[in-house]
């Protein structure tokens, strides 16, 4: 599980706030065996970031209808709690008790298959997410590797749950899904791999630790502008939002792939892309923005209010501090995000797969070699 | 050779203009977060029809001398005159007068010839149905007087944008005794008629051209 950084790699990092060994020590203290507290403390934190993944979607659902309503001079959702706030928790209930349909003509079995093959590697993605140092499920050697082989199952679900509809719109749209995941997958990867060679190193909490020497400016988005660039744009379309929503144009495809969907199954589908945009977030903090890293090192301001990194009350405010500023640096992009969706017309889809193949593909090369050349001729600046 | 070079500074030259045109729209959405809402909640609160609002016809059955000319000014003749003539007194005697409201447009045109003033345009304007047959109204429906959106106490009325004071956008919290922005016909003839009336009292005063002009 989480490797335990204080005495696997001691002294190097400060180890920060570790839970898990806290828990399992206190545990150990009341005469468990360190087998049994791990057990313990292993179903945890998975609840905890799929709760964390729950709500940050109930949040997001209601920052994109209060901003999309905002940008329209509308009100948006007001009657359900204060400002609306409840109405993402409505929208999934009324989802929750609405008829399960499976159309008569339909493979049932494809048809129920296709939205869990879609959420649940999305949700098994956040295993890498890091919100603080030792904040983690699974800090896992090739973690962003584990992200993004995890995505392209996402596809096939689409192609499934298009396929097992028997609805012409519905196999149009999970034919362009497919396509879109494809060609954006590839640019995504390589400009992921940039990063990974400047960090040398595939896991997201090595990633981090490497931008957070000077604060805000050793930030990868700084050496890699174009990289970052390349991945919020293919991470758009990996979660198919707009301009990049072709799979479920309603204006060409109904609904594309969610034609067919009704009650639960289609909360799946809309669970699914939002944790995704989410995810995409936080990656795109984590691996370009610092992750959970404040702008000015947290060490440094301790050593400047004279306290030690490794007093327990500093220990709590890094941990919040951390997990604030990855929230925080993650919303800010999904505000971007739906901002850009009521700035930008969708794009067809010859122009989609243009800009994948003929754009973005040479482009993330080209970042690519620029970083390894980069790397050899300036190793100290480049992560040698 | 340098055919590929002129090509490759195109691609970049497309590319950096469409990040740019990008830009600009992103930063019009979002100077668009700053405007506030402009909405009417509608069945809590409801605009003040303006003074010629052309709602739902009023009819005052007593005041018809079946005459119909509300018929031919009719683009389709809806109005049905239902009257008969009683040979002793050599009058119309009228029975019954209906407007389907499923089918008048809201023109007005009967309003303005009716030579007895028997008809009138009111300020409604909530006229759904379950129904169709049931737009059709009688000289009883067509009697009724509408409720106003003024005097109803389960609706706060709020003022159109023309109405309010000079400067303000939002009808919200704007007290009903303000005076909306500029002055009312009746009020600008009383200013020409005061201005005549100081004009005709002293010629010095030249602070009122309006008032000279009308002077003649």
């Amino acid at each position: 599980m989480v490797t335990n950084l204080a005495t696997a790699a001691p002294a190097l990092v400060s180890p920060g706030l570790d839970l898990e060994l806290s828990f399992t020590q206190a545990l150990q203290g009341l005469g468990l065996s360190p087998q049994v507290a791990h057990l313990i403390w292993l179903p945890l934190p998975m609840a905890l970031v799929l709760v964390a993944a729950i709500v940050g979607v109930l949040v997001t659902v209601w920052l994109e209808r209060k901003i999309s309503a905002a940008a329209q001079q509308r009100i948006g959702p007001e009657y359900a709690g204060p400002l609306g706030v409840l109405q993402p928790m409505a929208d999934g209930l009324k989802l929750l008790v609405k008829e399960d349909v499976i159309p008569a003509r339909a493979d049932g079995l494809l048809f129920t298959l296709g939205p869990v093959l879609v959420l649940v590697p999305v949700i098994l993605s956040w295993l890498i997410v890091p919100f603080g140092q030792n904040l983690l499920i699974s800090n896992v050697g090739v973690g962003i590797f584990l992200w993004i082989s995890l995505s392209s199952i996402q596809p096939i679900g689409l192609l499934m749950s298009g396929y097992a509809s028997n609805n012409k719109y519905s196999l149009l749209g999970g034919l362009r899904a497919a396509a879109q995941s494809i060609s954006y997958e590839i640019p995504l990867a390589l400009s992921v791999l940039a990063v990974v060679m400047m960090s040398n190193s595939l896991s997201t909490v090595d990633i981090v630790d490497q931008q957070n020497g000077a604060g805000v400016l050793s930030w990868n988005v700084w050496r890699q502008p174009v990289g970052f660039l390349i991945f919020w744009i293919c991470a758009l379309a990996e979660c198919e939002r707009l301009p990049f929503d072709l799979p479920e144009a309603e204006e060409e495809l109904v609904a594309g792939y969610q034609t067919e969907y009704a009650g639960m199954k289609f909360a799946l589908f809309y669970l699914g892309s939002y944790i995704n945009l989410v995810l995409s977030a936080l990656l795109v903090s984590v691996l370009y923005l610092g992750g959970w890293g404040f702008p000015i090192p947290v060490e440094w301001l301790a050593g400047w209010l004279g306290q030690s990194v490794d007093a327990p009350v500093v220990q709590v405010i890094t941990a919040s501090v951390g997990i604030v500023m990855t929230v925080l640096k993650a919303y800010l992009l999904v505000f971007l995000a739906i901002l850009l969706r009521w700035t930008t017309p969708r794009v067809r889809i010859d122009q989609l797969l243009d800009l994948g193949w003929k754009f973005l593909l040479p482009l993330s090369l080209a970042n690519l070699l620029i970083t390894a050349a980069l790397k050899l001729v300036f190793p100290s600046a480049f992560g040698g | 050779m340098f055919g590929f070079l002129k090509k490759v500074a195109d691609y970049t030259r497309d590319a950096v203009d469409a990040a740019n045109y990008l830009g600009q729209g992103l930063s019009v959405t979002f100077d668009h977060l700053r405007r506030r809402p402009i909405t009417v909640q509608y069945p809590y609160e409801k605009l003040i029809p303006s003074e010629r609002y052309r709602g739902r016809i009023h009819y005052e059955f007593d005041k018809c001398i079946a005459c119909e000319v509300c018929v031919r000014v009719c683009p389709i003749n809806l109005p049905v005159v239902d009257w008969v003539m009683n040979k002793e007194t050599k009058k119309k005697e009228l029975r019954n007068y209906s407007i389907d409201f499923g089918v008048c447009i809201f023109c007005g045109n009967c309003v303005e010839y009716c030579p007895t003033n028997c008809l009138s345009m009111t300020e409604e304007y909530e006229l759904a149905a379950f129904d169709r047959h049931s737009l059709n109204y009688d000289n009883v429906a067509l009697g009724r007087l509408p409720t106003s959106v003024t005097t109803d106490p389960s609706v706060q009325p709020l003022r159109e944008l023309a109405y309010l004071p000079a400067g303000v956008m939002d009808p919200h919290g704007v007290p009903a005794d303000q005076p909306r922005a500029g002055q009312l016909p009746a009020q600008v003839l009383e200013q020409l008629q005061a201005n005549a009336a100081a004009g005709d009292e002293g010629e010095s005063i030249e602070n009122a051209p309006v008032g000279d002009k009308a002077n003649g």
